[in-house]
């Protein structure tokens, strides 16, 4: 069997742990930047104002209204909570897999919990919300693809109430009929819409269609899904766990960047970052998309510009990512833009393991120093150690209005307690 | 583990390289000595005088876990009306009891917004103001 066990609202539930005057409040949580709202908690759901990636400013007035709590990411305390959940969720199985900062799988081979699968599933819950004060779901199934229908079933279908297991015929069969078909996993809109033209227009006719058929007409994907909707497991970790294919470091600026020294700055800051998570998946990059933009919010025309950069040799190096964006400022940086965002992304990624030494052309990567740095900012925290190109005070850090402290990581941030 | 504090402090006895240097099994660990289950374990500051009965002055660290079960008389921090406060909790008669002369108890009613929050495990004097570093 599986468990999926996942946060309602992370964020805004992260801002509530220590906090407890906004407890009952309708929370939001903005994006980088304070751009568009990225988490509503169910008070605020309930009250209509869960309008997930629609600019701040744009319902800035019915959020005041309601008298919402609006919160900046606070991602150093959201990723500290997320540590803390998957702790306490995987004291209960014997495999466990961190599928994002919010979900953890299960996996339980052939054990079967004493007590059962429903109160196992409760007990996970109430840790979490006992040792973390964060609220989740649990579906347990047994395929991933039913325990993430059950985790579905345990937060949005009526009566669950948090917890959701598919452990025989009936229950499999009242969870798939009360869901949609894009709320299947892996099935998106537009394929919906497809299904359904060929006449599968519900979950319950999709898990009993024909696997051959539906290879035939989607693809073998679709086809697992099927498979995993009518019980046999057809994905594994490996299957869900694909590295990523592009890293992309991007962010729009606290305040408008108009010298080319600045922008060449936050350019070399996104070359560092993507870099360390490409060197953490242990890729390498074979080019690099650099670009910058204006606000498409501000009133003088909307300027773009984007060089992809080829590397001779696949590369792994912050300096030779950040030599292409100083190479490729002079294309991008425009006078009298008021630039607003910037970004480097990696992509041809391969694998480090496997990747083909060129006769002609010698890798120049450091990999000792890379390393190194790594080590470095993983013991002493991110960006002790950079390279001087990006600056040493930034003009473009992020705005983040409303930010919350720091609780668990910071010695100044501590909640306080009266006594 | 608590990640608040980038280097792990430690204490060992130094001096003279010991010849059992070798045999040295492991440097003790506060976090270990303090925290018993570190993803339940969380960090406050005590800030006002009505624990000092308890050992608890305000600037005190107190160590706060949640996985620990309450029991009466403990000393627990609870989220009364929207404010962490620390008291002692006698469970019976729904009181929140101070430890310092002169201070009521607070009687919890119907209609109080209240939450045990977890159990004060430890409290640490800081007899100097910690120092943030790096």
């Amino acid at each position: 069997m599986y468990a999926l066990c996942d946060a309602n609202s992370m964020y805004a539930s992260c801002e509530k742990i220590f906090d407890p005057s906004i407890r009952d409040k309708p929370v939001v949580v903005l994006t980088n930047n304070d751009g568009c709202i990225c988490a509503a908690c169910h008070v605020a759901k309930r009250l209509g104002i869960d309008k997930k990636f629609v600019p701040y400013f744009k319902v800035k007035e019915d959020l005041e209204r309601a008298g919402a709590v609006i919160r900046s990411s606070n991602y150093e305390l959201y990723a500290d909570i997320s540590q803390r959940m998957m702790d306490v969720c995987s004291r209960y199985a014997p495999n466990s897999h961190i599928y994002s900062i919010d979900e953890v799988f299960h996996y339980y081979q052939g054990w079967m919990p004493p007590e059962g699968w429903f109160e196992h599933a409760r007990a996970i819950r109430r840790a979490v919300w006992q040792e973390v004060r964060l609220p989740i779901g649990v579906g347990v199934g047994p395929t991933l693809t039913l325990a993430k229908a059950a985790n579905h079933a345990a937060k949005r279908i009526p009566g669950y109430r948090g917890v959701a297991v598919i452990d025989d015929e009936e229950s499999r069969r009242y969870i798939l009929q009360h869901m949609e078909l894009t709320d299947v996993w892996g099935i998106g809109s537009r394929l919906a819409r497809r299904l359904t033209a060929l006449g599968v227009d519900t979950v319950w006719k999709l898990a009993n269609a024909n696997p051959g058929w539906i290879r035939k007409n989607f693809s073998v994907l679709v086809e697992s899904t099927v498979y995993e909707l009518s019980g046999t497991a057809k994905l594994g970790w490996d299957d869900v766990r694909a590295p990523k294919k592009e890293i992309y470091s991007t962010r729009s600026f606290g305040q408008r960047i108009y010298t080319p020294e600045d922008l060449l700055q936050a350019l070399t800051q996104h070359a560092g970052i993507a870099a360390a998570k490409l060197r953490r998946q242990n890729s390498l990059a074979g080019a690099a998309i650099i670009f910058a933009t204006s606000s498409p919010h501000d009133n003088q025309g909307y300027y773009r510009k984007h060089i992809t950069h080829r590397f001779a040799v696949p590369t792994e190096d912050t300096t030779v990512i950040a030599a292409a964006c100083r190479s490729a400022l002079g294309q991008i940086y425009r006078e009298q833009v008021p630039f607003y965002r910037c970004g480097v992304g990696l992509v041809d990624l391969s694998d480090k393991a496997t990747s083909q030494h060129d006769l002609f052309n010698c890798s120049v990567d450091n990999s000792e120093l890379m390393a190194c740095m790594d080590a470095i900012n993983v013991k002493y925290g991110r960006d002790t150690a950079h390279i001087a190109g990006q600056g040493i005070r930034q003009k473009f850090a992020m705005r983040r209005e409303f930010l919350s402290p720091q609780y668990t990581t910071r010695l100044s941030d501590i909640p306080r307690v009266k006594c | 583990m608590l990640r608040f504090i980038p280097i792990p402090a430690q204490a060992g006895i130094s001096g003279f390289e010991s010849p059992a240097a070798e045999y040295t099994q492991s440097t003790l660990n506060l976090d270990e000595l303090l925290i018993d289950h570190p993803s339940a374990t969380y960090l406050g500051y005590a800030e006002g005088e009505s624990m000092v009965g308890e050992g608890i002055f305000s600037g005190d660290l107190l160590v706060i876990s949640r996985f620990e079960k309450v029991k009466d008389q403990d000393v627990v921090v609870a989220n009364l009306n929207g404010v962490f406060v620390c008291k002692k909790i006698d469970k019976r008669r729904a009181l929140l009891l101070s430890a310092a002369p002169g201070r009521a108890p607070y009687h919890i009613r119907e209609g109080d917004d209240f939450q045990i929050e977890g159990v004060v495990i430890r409290s640490i004097r800081l007899h100097r103001p910690l120092v943030k570093s790096i």
